[in-house]
Formats: C-alpha cells, structure tokens, sequence
C-alpha cells in the first residue's frame, strides 16, 4: 500500500519529535522496518480505542454539562474562572518547565508517579468486587496447554494414542489449537496495545459499562480528563516546541566547532540535556539499573516498543543512532544530530547498502573515542510484553554487545503506536498521565568462538527477555504485516512443514509400534 | 469517528447471544474486541484472508479445515459475529450447573465430524479421511502407507461394513475419548 506509506511519510515530517527517527537494524527486511515507520494497519476497536473515543464519551455526557455550561454561562460564571484556568495552565507551565529542565535532580517526577499510583490503587479495589468469582471453574475443563505447540520453532505434536495407527480423535487437539488461535493468539496479542489489568482513568483502557458502575469513578475520570485535556496538555505540545527547537540550535552550535575531544565531551552533555528536556515535556520517568553496565563503546540493543525508545536511552548515554534517511523536518532534524556526531544514516532502496552499512559499523563499533552505536535488532515495534526473533544483522559485527532491557509501565501511559495517525499517537501520548519505564543495563558479551550469528542473537534475546520479564516469541519480526510481505507466504509454507514433520514423526513410531506387534 | 454502526455491541444483540451459546456479557464483548480486531476491512464481517492472516492459524495443518467450518453457514463467503460466536461456541469448556446447547457432548462430536465430512453426506469415506491425514503429514508417509493407515482405521470403526463411518460408528469410536477436555479451550472475561 505505498500511497499509504506516503501519507504517513508526510504526517510525520510535519510534526517535529524528537527520536521519531525509526531506527531499525541496519538488517533490513525491506517492508517490515520501512512500515515500522508507517505505524500499524490496522482499525481501533471499541475497548481499546484513540483519542477519539474519549470525545465519544464526552459525547455522551455532553448534554447535561451543556445545560450546566448554558446555566453558568447566564451567571456568569465562565468570566469568573477563566483567569483560574489561565493561571492554573501558566503554574502547571512552569512547573512542567522546571521539572523538564532541573526536575531529575529533585526527584519530582517520581512523587507525581507515586501519586498517581494511589489513585490506581484506589480505582482497582472499587472495581475488584465482581470480576473474580467465576473463574477458577474455567481451569478443569479446559484442554491442557501440555499437548500440541503450533510454533515456528520445536514445534510439538501431541502424543497419540497407545494402540497405535491413526485414530479419529488425533486431529482434535489441532483443531481446539486452530480455535484457541482464533479467539487468541499471541502474536497479534502482541502487536496490539496491552491490557492492563486496573484501570488508569483513560477511558480508552476499559470498556464502557465500568464507567456508569461506580459514580466515585466516574467523577475521577472526569477530574482526569479535564486535568489532562486542559491542563497537561496545551503546556506538553508548548514545551515539545520549545524543546525540540533547543535541541537544534544548540546541536547545530556545537556543530560548529572543529573535531576534537572537547567536542565529543561537550555534544555529549548538551544532547543529554536537550533529550531530557524533550523527555520531561512527555513526562517520560525513567529509572535506570545497573549503571555500570552501561555502554560506553560498541553496539548497544534493545528490545523495541515505540518511536521514544531511542530518546528514553539518550537521556542517560550519548548514543549513535543508524536509521533510514529520510526528508522532511525529519530530516532536518537527523540532520542536526548528525553535525554533532557521527550517526549512520542509510538508504534502504540501495542494494549495496546492507554490506556498506556492517562496514561502516563495524569501524565505528571498534572506534574507542566514539560513542556506541543504538540498535534495535527486531526490526518492528511490539507493545512491551514480548520480544519477536532479533535479526542478526547486528551480531554479526567482532564488537562488545550492551544488551539492554527497556520495559514501560503502562499503567501510566502507553508508549505503543496502535493509533492509526501519527497525530492520533502524539495526542495520545500527551494527555497521558506520564510514561514510565525501567532500563536495565545488562553486561556486555561478544560472541563466541564457535557460535553463530543467529544463536547470539538468540542467547541476548533470552537474556533481555528474562531480565524485563518478556515473554519470548519465536515469530520473526515479519509476521506483524500478515500476508503482504512475501518473507511471509516463503516462510509460511516451511512452518507448516514443520508441524506436519512433528505429526508424522509420532504417527510412525506407531506405526512401527503396530508392526512389531504383529 | 467511524461510519460502522456496529462499532457498538447493542445490548440487545448481547442478550440474545447469551440465550444462544451461553457464554458471558464480558465474554461476548471480549470475543466482539477480537472479532473487530481481526476485521482489517472495517466492513462488520470476516473473510477467509482475515482469518489466514493469524500466524499460528496460518501454520496449523488443519488452518483450511478451520476456517472451513466458520463458513459452511455463510451464504456470501463473509462471517458475521454472530456466526463467529456460533462457531465458537462449541468449544465452551462443558460446566455442569449449566444448560448446555451448543457445547454439549454430542455437538462437540458432531463439529468434529463435520470437519472430516466435507461434502455433508453424512459419511466419512476413506478419500475424505485420506485428505485429512495428507493435512496432517504433509510429504512425510507415502501416498501407499497413508492408505493402509486409512484402511485401517476405518476397518476398525466401521459396523455396518459399508466403507464409510456414519455419525454414530464415529461417536462409539470416540466414546472412551475424554471429548469435553480436547475440545474445549479457556474463554477469558
């Protein structure tokens, strides 16, 4: 669908975002990265919605307020509180920009975190009363989950039945796992936003009828939601602004000077600053662990979940990003960046690239005086609770490897683009209570004698997936676009193989059981 | 905001799936989430390609087979939700305080002879089931050894000598099979 992807080239170069720069692996399954930029195809749904359901919503409460704003609007009331309103967005102003700017140092950011988490508290335990009765029923009578695995990789098929030959009931389980895939299966899971398991107060994260249930509810969504939308807000999109444009200025500043090392020291405090003043306009609350581990050459990787995942990192390291070149204020931007460092930028359409590209990392990667290089080796963006196959691309480079685990909270907001339009994703993001995460800073590893580029990139993505607590999905990044990229159909025919080897394998053990009987 | 007015599940439409299956208002409204989420088209119904689009259906042997049964009710090739949940419906874990209708023992077998019984003669004939067990082992077993397999099976179900397994010689060869277990799956609220 290229005039799809055009339009969202377009939307995305008018709106300016720090870390919008979709850095895929330099391994470029040719489709999936360029449509990790384009965001997902498909619609919103009723019970996880955009920024859209919430004026429904609003909608549907619309009618008594719009009497009530008649009511006040004859007192003259509206005169009276909108200098309260001006006041209250110029306070919160200021102290978004302080927080923004110093807010690390005094810990604010974490306090509003914690408040917020009070709130939580209180909504779940109104809502946990009916929820919980009937379910430890379901568990005998469902079919075991011990019996057939329909997976790319070791799949399972389930023992048949001791008398041996083909009986009529071995199909079955194949058939409730077809149906269990219907109703549920983990890979779209995974590429849709995550359920939470209480609600936050944003009514696109709970179905409709828990908003009439308790009247205490509802009056906190509606203080959540005129905080948000009027509050938060206005003075996220005003401090974006202000801070993207510091960022290029001040990158272009010190673009400026010859190569040196004070150079390096310098573009490294000044991008690090500007990150976290992008970073406080999103509220974004990221704490870091193990920062000894933190890189301070080579290749770092990370799992990926959403454009922000490159700005989380820089507000704690100074990295080099590799992404596709791209026009527009995009690249504008990119190219700001690049003044001051050294990121590697690509075009994919290029056949020569991919070899040009290892080279050109593999030098940088080896380079002590610069800085490491950011990598997300699956390709395509999840929604944090599982990690797809990494592409080895990366791992094929004689470097130290900084594998790092990024896992968002997202009781507090949603980093995940499931939103059909950029501008639905940044608004959705903004009037959001706050997006906080936790880094893990894993040790470095290289690979080893005999290993392959492929079993490395396995070996850290189980370490990344055990330490964030991710399940593990032996899918490739592919299978996100479903039956338009033909690494799909290739692969499809050669999975199915695998399930039928499986079936057929325990099928002539029996057979051979039977004829030894005999 | 969109032009589909069955973006919303009235409650109506809920009650009545209720009265049908049997499942729960939250299990309807989850499996309503799932159906819309599978929707790409936005058009209110499924087609064959939505359905193959879900990987671990895509690379179940039996994926045709399944996505088969959800439209043998279908007259236009397209499933609506309440065929979707019909079809479901038979996979409901079996509770015994509750009145059955679709889930019951006996629909259970008769869904899964369907899926052998491809052009609805009532019978399985050893070409049907020998297109079954081809989904199944794919290249592995010759063409030769996949129709003793055959032949054997349906020696040992059949009763009336006829070649070809009847509903009910195909319930007594499952009736010490745990039926209510293999085919049930877990339903979240």
């Amino acid at each position: 669908m290229p005039h799809y992807l055009q339009s969202r080239r377009s939307a995305s170069s008018h709106l300016l975002t720090a870390g919008v720069t979709h850095y895929s692996t330099h391994s470029f399954a040719s489709e999936a990265c360029s449509r990790s930029l384009a965001g997902p195809t498909y619609r919103r749904h009723p019970l996880q919605n955009d920024v859209r359901m919430e004026l429904s919503l609003l909608n549907m409460l619309w009618s008594p307020v719009e009497e009530a704003a008649a009511f006040l609007n004859s007192l003259e009331v509206w005169e009276a509180v909108r200098p309260f309103v001006l006041w209250g967005q110029l306070m919160v102003f200021v102290c978004f920009l302080l927080v923004a700017t110093i807010g690390r140092r005094l810990k604010l950011r974490r306090k509003y975190v914690e408040l917020l988490d009070g709130v939580f508290n209180f909504a779940a335990f109104k809502l946990a009363d009916d929820t919980d009765e009937e379910e430890e029923e379901d568990e005998a009578a469902t079919s075991s989950d011990e019996e057939v695995v329909i997976c790319p990789e070791s799949p399972r098929a389930v023992p048949a039945s001791h008398e041996g030959s083909f009986r009529f009931e071995d199909p079955l389980p194949y058939l409730a796992a077809g149906m269990r895939a219907v109703v549920s299966d983990c890979v779209t899971k995974s590429f849709t936003s995550a359920e939470l398991r209480t609600w936050n107060m944003l009514s696109r994260t709970k179905r409709q009828r828990y908003l009439r249930k308790s009247p205490s509810l509802t009056v906190f969504w509606a203080v959540g939601f005129v905080l948000r939308w009027v509050f938060l807000m206005p003075v996220r999109v005003l401090l974006l602004v202000i801070s993207l444009t510091t960022l290029i200025v001040l990158c272009a500043a010190v673009g400026l000077l010859p190569s040196s090392a004070f150079k390096r020291r310098l573009n490294k405090r000044v991008v690090m600053w500007c990150f976290d003043f992008v970073a406080g306009s999103l509220s974004i609350v990221a704490r870091f662990h193990n920062p000894e581990n933190r890189p301070t050459h080579g290749i770092a990787v990370a799992n990926h979940t959403s454009p922000i995942d490159s700005m989380v990192l820089a507000t704690d390291q100074c990295f080099d990003m590799v992404g596709q070149k791209t026009r527009g204020l995009l690249g504008l931007f990119m190219g700001a960046l690049s003044r001051s460092s050294y990121h590697i930028w690509f075009e994919r359409s290029e056949s020569k690239e991919r070899s040009k590209v290892i080279q050109v990392i593999q030098e940088h990667a080896q380079d002590p005086e610069k800085p490491p290089i950011l990598i997300f080796p699956e390709g395509i963006c999840l929604n944090n609770t599982a990690v797809v196959q990494f592409k080895k691309g990366a791992f094929e480079v004689d470097s130290d490897i900084y594998p790092i685990a990024i896992r968002f909270d997202l009781r507090y907001g949603d980093p995940y683009w499931y939103q059909n339009t950029f501008t639905g994703y940044v608004f959705s993001m903004m009037t959001s209570w706050a997006i906080v995460c936790d880094v893990w800073y894993l040790p470095p590893t290289r690979r080893g004698p005999n290993e392959s580029a492929a079993a490395f990139a396995s070996r850290v993505k189980s370490q990344i997936a055990h330490r964030g607590g991710f399940v593990q999905l032996a899918w490739d990044g592919f299978v996100k676009f479903g039956q338009q990229s033909e690494a799909w159909q290739r692969k499809r025919g050669e999975w199915r193989q695998r399930q039928q080897d499986a079936f057929a394998r325990r099928l002539s053990s029996n057979e051979a059981e039977e004829r030894k009987r005999e | 905001m969109g032009n589909k007015s069955s973006l919303m599940l009235q409650e109506q439409d809920i009650r009545d799936i209720q009265a049908e299956t049997g499942f729960l208002p939250s299990q309807i409204e989850r499996l309503y989430s799932r159906f819309t989420s599978l929707d790409k088209g936005d058009s209110g119904t499924l087609s064959r390609e939505d359905f193959l689009r879900i990987p671990e259906l895509a690379i179940n042997p039996l994926g045709d087979r399944i996505v088969h049964a959800f439209f043998k009710e279908s007259e236009d090739d397209h499933v609506n939700f309440r065929q979707f949940v019909r079809v479901l419906a038979h996979f409901r874990p079996i509770k015994k305080a509750q009145d059955n209708k679709l889930n019951a023992r006996e629909e259970k077998l008769r869904f899964a002879f369907k899926m052998y019984d491809l052009d609805d003669d009532e019978r399985i004939s050893r070409e049907e089931l020998l297109a079954v067990l081809h989904m199944m082992v794919g290249e592995n077993i010759s063409d030769d050894q996949l129709n003793s397999i055959a032949e054997r099976t349906i020696l040992e179900a059949d009763r009336d000598g006829d070649q070809m397994i009847s509903f009910e010689e195909f319930c007594s060869a499952l009736e010490r099979t745990d039926v209510e277990q293999k085919m049930s799956i877990k339903f979240l609220k």
